[in-house]
């Protein structure tokens, strides 16, 4: 290995992002142009390999995810990763989640960041060579000390084996702080793995189940202060004016002052924080935003679908020919509604700052953007910004926008103290940023034969990623100052409208069968309400579209949904694969009378997905009694916790798909808390059957891919229950 | 002064006796193992026991429980020493991001310690009133059945820890 002192870490870590070998071994300190330093605990004589691991001399493994755990069992996953090739069981490691450090980039987004079904597809060779690595120097210093050869020697649970002999992973760190490593050691093949594809158990199923997991919520530091932040109703609006007399009087209040997105209201516990904070009388100034109600967003988003001046995405072949020439065409348009992701988690941050230093404690999906916000708004080096990562109560993607980070900055600052922040459940329903409605048109053509030949699909309605974008930016480019991110923001705005389409906007609509002659359209409307990432993404409305369309084509040649769907995915053979196996099963269920099987299938986040909904309708109520669903999401990392990500998916997916749905009135969100924006429970609650199908393949994404199809998988067995074609969101019988 | 009883432990508080039992646990006695979700009496995440019934604390007003005996979920189990139900739910690996599950797990031993052995509507009715956004439901519902299916023992557990 190239040991040219500056440029070698460099390269290692260029050889990480692309996969291959990382950091073990390596010096962190001497460098010129030193990295910085690892946010790590400091344990006496502990042994700090690389960025991951460290060995305790108590023989404790101890291991930091570099991936932010929201339920998805990142944290299970790649501790699975490193210590299948460390040789240490998941369950045996000493688990913490990592702070901010260049090296717990995903190496799927150049960032530390956590979403996009990613993590485990994109740590997947490289924390096995981790802890390959690292194993390897363990035996190297193992073989040194003993004076044997290192094929002499297995390793078993963190100890090194010799002959009957067990030693400790610790009794070499010392001789293994000295050795560096030649060449990367090899990884096992499949077929030796002890831990992955396993029936593991979760690593944090019990301080879950004991209530001794940390959330951000439960963070609390010595002189802390609650702060609760009275809220514009309309997006956007400023404080034209504020009365906070009878607040202040009121018992623990200590401060109220104006910030960037309200009045803030400090006191001693959250609870009087919250009543106080209802005493408060602000006017807003008054925003174009009042002027919309959820009906103009319909009637603005079909006006733009209408007047067909959008941005177009991919175009193959010449659908207006193929349109002629079809057999069938067919046209329909569905509708998806503004949604809140509500994690159980209101949003929450506690932040501390003390002279030129400044502690972050919340659980965050983008931690890569704590250090620049905070130092820009705290105004002091981002080096001295230390965030300290929490479990994560529920994210779905809200937790990637760091809105009451910035806050909770500003109202430290402002406060002198440290601040909680927390998010009632009203503002988190209420202020977004949100998944968009959205209105969605295919027109679609079949020859004779029930191929597909030509599919026309447009959507309207605000893109999803410019908001996100904005916020992140004064993070990630601190040397731009606040006029240029403005300017830079607008920028990426302007040409998403213009001129080309915001790929999370239409990802879904248009990629999984094989139509030679396809047009995607895009037309921006945006309301000037935020947007964000909401589990599966524009996949969350564009498979309701689609697969509702790939049923009613496949009426429309007199076909059978599944033999339609085959026919006509040759080009997507994976997707293809797991249509065939569902159908295998739909055909053997054997429903009760009144109960209506609804089939969809979608590919996303690199994984292939079908759903058979077992559905009813009884005294007009939709109600559904089971879900299967077959996946091929590559190797199976832990098998359960595919399971339970899809379970997840599915019932996520099916509160919007029954209940979901924001309104706008005045421009402002009617809906406020659970009692008006209901979430499926437990009696609602079909049951689900997974089924994994592997095709060979590395990992691919399963946090996201069960959720999209179970709209249209639900709407196609209601069409069969009751002849109703529904093609709003959520499901409403006429 | 409202007194009243913590996880078997007499305390007593001064606070505005309409400040709801969770922020008195959380933020007084600093317990953080029960949760805030809602507020408003609607999801579940902040139930406790309250003489041994569970209650939606974001909404019980201190002033409601004087005298009377709190368990929250530090109370029921640790780590070191779980209840059956908390078992369950590792070995069935049901918590997922897990913030609802001190809130699921308080309102299952409630009603085990009610009805060792509820039939599966009998467990969907009693846990409607908690939420859980990450979609748990199917393993909290398997959970609670392997800890009933051993309804005697977990019934004998109860009565020696005074739950009934
Ligand atoms: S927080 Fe108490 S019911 Fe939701
Ligand atoms: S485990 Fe996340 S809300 Fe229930």
């Amino acid at each position: 290995m190239n040991t040219i002192n500056v440029s070698r870490r460099r390269l290692l870590q260029a050889s990480a992002v692309t996969g291959g070998g990382l950091v073990v071994g390596l010096g962190f300190t001497g460098c010129s142009g030193a990295p910085a330093p690892l946010p790590v605990t400091s344990t006496e004589g502990a042994w700090t390999p690389n960025a991951f691991l460290q060995v305790l001399p108590d023989n404790t493994i101890r291991f930091y995810t570099a991936r932010s755990e929201m339920g998805q069992g990142v944290t299970t996953g790649l501790a699975t990763l490193v210590g299948e090739e460390l040789d240490v069981d998941p369950l045996d490691m000493d688990i913490r989640l990592a702070g901010v450090h260049e090296d717990y980039v995903n190496p799927a987004f150049g960032m530390q960041g956590t979403g996009g079904s990613s993590s485990i597809r994109a740590h997947y060779m490289q924390l096995r060579q981790v802890g390959a690595n690292t194993r390897g120097l363990i035996l190297e210093a193992a073989a040194t000390d003993l004076g044997v050869s290192a094929s002499a020697l297995s390793t078993g649970n963190g100890f090194v084996l010799h002959g009957d002999k067990r030693y400790p992973y610790a009794a070499f760190v010392e001789t293994a702080q000295s050795l560096s490593i030649e060449a990367d050691a090899p990884l096992k093949p499949a077929s030796q793995f002890q831990y992955i594809g396993q029936e593991t158990k979760r690593v944090d199923a019990i301080a879950k189940a004991t209530g001794t997991a940390e959330f951000g919520l439960d963070v609390d530091v010595p002189d802390m202060h609650y702060a609760v932040v009275v809220r514009t109703p309309v997006a956007g609006a400023k404080a034209l004016s504020v009365n906070a007399e009878s607040a202040k009087a009121m018992p623990g209040v200590i401060n109220v002052f104006e910030v960037s997105t309200g009045v803030a209201v400090v006191a001693e516990t959250f609870w009087q924080a919250k009543q106080a904070a209802a005493k408060v009388v602000v006017r807003w100034e008054s925003m174009p935003l009042e002027a919309v109600d959820t009906a103009t967003l319909r009637r603005d988003y079909a006006a733009a679908l209408n007047a067909g001046d959008g941005v177009e995405g991919p175009v193959e072949g010449d659908i207006d020919e193929a349109l002629q020439s079809a057999a069938k065409i067919h046209e329909a348009e569905y509708w998806a509604p503004l949604l809140s992701h509500s994690p159980m988690e209101p949003m929450n941050a506690t932040v501390r700052i003390e002279s030129d230093q400044a502690d972050v404690w919340t659980g965050i999906q983008f931690p890569s953007a704590v250090p620049g916000l905070v130092s820009r708004i705290a105004d002091i080096p981002t080096e001295n910004v230390r965030f300290h990562q929490t479990y994560l109560g529920g994210g779905f993607g809200r937790r990637g926008s760091p809105s009451h980070i910035i806050e909770a900055t500003e109202i430290a600052k402002v406060a002198g103290k440290p601040i909680q922040l927390v998010w009632t459940r009203e503002d988190d329903i209420q202020q977004g940023p949100f998944r968009p409605a959205s209105l969605m048109r295919i027109k679609a053509g079949v020859d004779a034969d029930g191929n597909l030949i030509a599919w026309d699909a447009a959507r309207a309605g605000a893109d999803i990623s410019p908001d996100t974008f904005r916020s992140l930016l004064p993070a990630l480019y601190s040397w731009m100052g606040d006029g240029m991110i403005e300017g830079v923001a607008n920028l990426s705005e302007w040409y998403f409208e213009k001129f080309a389409t915001d790929e999370s906007s239409t990802e879904g609509l248009f990629e999984d069968y094989d139509h030679p002659n396809t047009r995607v359209t895009h037309m921006t409307v945006d309301h000037e309400l935020p947007m964000t990432f909401w589990r599966s993404v524009g996949h969350s409305y564009t498979a309701f579209a689609k697969e509702s369309m790939i049923d009613e084509m496949a009426e429309a040649a007199g076909m059978d949904e599944v033999a339609f769907r085959l026919q006509n995915t040759q080009n997507t053979p994976r997707l293809n694969n797991v249509i065939q196996v569902a159908g295998e099963h739909m055909a053997k269920m054997n429903p009760p009378e009144g109960h209506h099987l609804g089939f969809a299938a979608h590919h996303s986040f690199y994984t292939d997905v079908a759903e058979i909904a077992e559905v009813s309708v009884e005294n007009g109520k939709i109600r559904v009694h089971k879900v299967t669903c077959v996946l091929d999401c590559g190797q199976a990392v832990n098998p359960d916790i595919v399971r339970s990500q899809i379970e997840g998916g599915v019932i996520y997916g099916l509160t919007a798909t029954l209940y979901g749905g924001l309104n706008l009135e005045r421009g402002a969100i009617k809906e406020s808390n659970f009692h008006d924006y209901p979430m499926l429970r437990m009696n609602e609650s079909p049951e689900i059957e997974v089924v994994i199908v592997n095709s060979g393949t590395k990992p691919t994404g399963v946090g996201e891919p069960g959720l999209p199809p179970i709209a249209p998988a639900v709407a196609n067995a209601v069409y069969k229950a009751t002849g109703q074609r529904l093609r709003s969101l959520p499901l409403q019988l006429a | 002064m409202i007194q009243f009883t913590l996880n078997g432990r007499a305390v007593q508080t001064d606070v505005d006796p309409n400040t709801p039992l969770l922020w008195v646990v959380r933020d007084h006695f600093k317990l953080k193992g029960s949760k805030f979700g809602c507020g408003a009496g609607l999801c579940g995440a902040c139930t406790m026991h309250v003489d041994g019934a569970a209650m939606k604390t974001c909404v019980t007003p201190i002033a409601a429980v004087a005298d009377k005996s709190i368990i929250t979920i530090e109370g029921l189990g640790t780590p070191d020493d779980l209840h059956p139900l908390q078992a369950a739910w590792h070995e069935h690996a049901v918590p997922q991001c897990g913030y609802c599950q001190s809130g699921q797990i308080m309102a299952a031993a409630a009603l085990l310690d009610a009805n060792p052995n509820p039939s599966s509507d009998e467990i969907d009715a009693a846990m409607s009133g908690n939420i859980c956004r990450c979609g748990c439901y199917p393993r909290i519902k398997r959970a609670i059945q392997a800890v009933s299916e051993n309804a005697l023992a977990y019934d004998a557990m109860a009565q020696t820890e005074g739950r009934k």
